[in-house]
C-alpha cells in the first residue's frame, strides 16, 4: 500500500534523476550549437538522437510517477 | 490526553506532507517539460545543420605568390575581404597558405622563416608551416588551411579545410 511519504522519497529520487538527465541533454544542446558554429555536421544528429533518447527516459519517469499517483489515490479513495 | 489542536493549525489545514508531494511532482512535470524543450533544440541545431549548404568557394588568383623565394610570405584575403590568410613559402619551395587568425585568441600571426613556423606574438603561440597544428604555446586547435592550385601558371586559392 503506497503511502505520501513514500511518494515524497521516490519522487524526490526522481526529480534527482530527471534532473541529472536534463543537465545532460543542456550539455548535449550546448555541444551541438559549438560543432554547428564551428562547421562540422557530423556529431548533430547523434546528439539530437541522444537527447530524444533522454527524453524518452525522462518520461518513462514521469509515467511511473503518475502512475504510482493514480494507485496513492485510489488507495486514499478505499481507505 | 492529547493537547488541543492549535489555532494557526485550525487556520491553515494544509499539511506539509501533502504539500512537498504536490510541489515534487509538479517539478518532475516541468523537468520533463524542459526535457521535451531541449529535445526541441537538439533537433532544431540537426535540422539547420543538414539543411544548411556549404556557401561555394571563390576562386582567387594570388599575384605575387610566383615571385615568392623560399622563406618568404605574402599576405592575402579568403575566401571573403574579412577573412587575412598568410602564404608562406617553405624552405623546400612548397607554398602553402593559412588563416592568419590565431585560433586562441584571434591574433594575426606571423611567418618566422628562421624557425620554419608560424608564430603569434600576442601570446607566443607557434604552429608548424607544414600542417597548421599547434606546437608550442596557448593554442590548441589547428590554423583553417587555405586549399591551392597552381593553374596556368599563376597559384589559386580554391577553398578552405577548417
Amino acid at each position: 500500500m503506497e503511502t505520501r511519504r513514500q511518494g515524497i522519497s521516490l519522487i524526490t529520487a526522481i526529480c534527482l534523476f530527471i534532473g541529472t538527465l536534463v543537465v545532460i541533454q543542456l550539455w548535449l544542446v550546448a555541444a551541438a550549437l559549438d560543432a554547428w558554429l564551428a562547421g562540422e555536421s557530423g556529431v548533430l544528429v547523434p546528439a539530437a538522437l541522444a537527447s530524444v533518447g533522454l527524453f524518452g527516459l525522462n518520461v518513462g519517469l514521469l509515467a511511473y510517477v503518475r502512475a504510482f499517483d493514480a494507485r496513492l489515490k485510489q488507495t486514499q479513495d478505499h481507505g | 490526553m492529547s493537547e488541543p489542536r492549535p489555532r494557526w493549525k485550525q487556520d491553515f489545514p494544509i499539511k506539509w506532507e501533502n504539500d512537498h508531494y504536490v510541489t515534487r511532482r509538479e517539478l518532475a512535470k516541468f523537468l520533463t517539460l524542459g526535457s521535451a524543450l531541449l529535445v526541441g533544440a537538439s533537433a532544431l541545431i540537426a535540422l539547420v545543420g543538414r539543411l544548411r549548404r556549404k556557401p561555394a568557394t571563390p576562386r582567387i588568383r594570388l599575384p605575387g605568390a610566383s615571385q615568392l623565394a623560399p622563406g618568404e610570405s605574402l599576405l592575402f584575403r579568403y575566401p571573403t575581404d574579412e577573412d587575412p590568410c598568410l602564404l608562406v613559402r617553405g624552405r623546400d619551395g612548397r607554398w602553402l597558405a593559412f588563416s592568419q587568425v590565431c585560433t586562441h585568441l584571434s591574433c594575426a600571426i606571423v611567418y618566422r622563416p628562421q624557425r620554419d613556423a608560424l608564430f603569434c606574438p600576442c601570446h607566443h603561440g607557434v604552429f608548424s608551416v607544414a600542417e597548421g597544428v599547434p606546437t608550442a604555446g596557448p593554442p590548441t586547435r589547428r590554423l583553417p588551411r587555405i586549399r591551392l592550385e597552381e593553374w596556368g601558371g599563376e597559384l589559386w586559392a580554391v577553398g578552405v579545410e577548417v
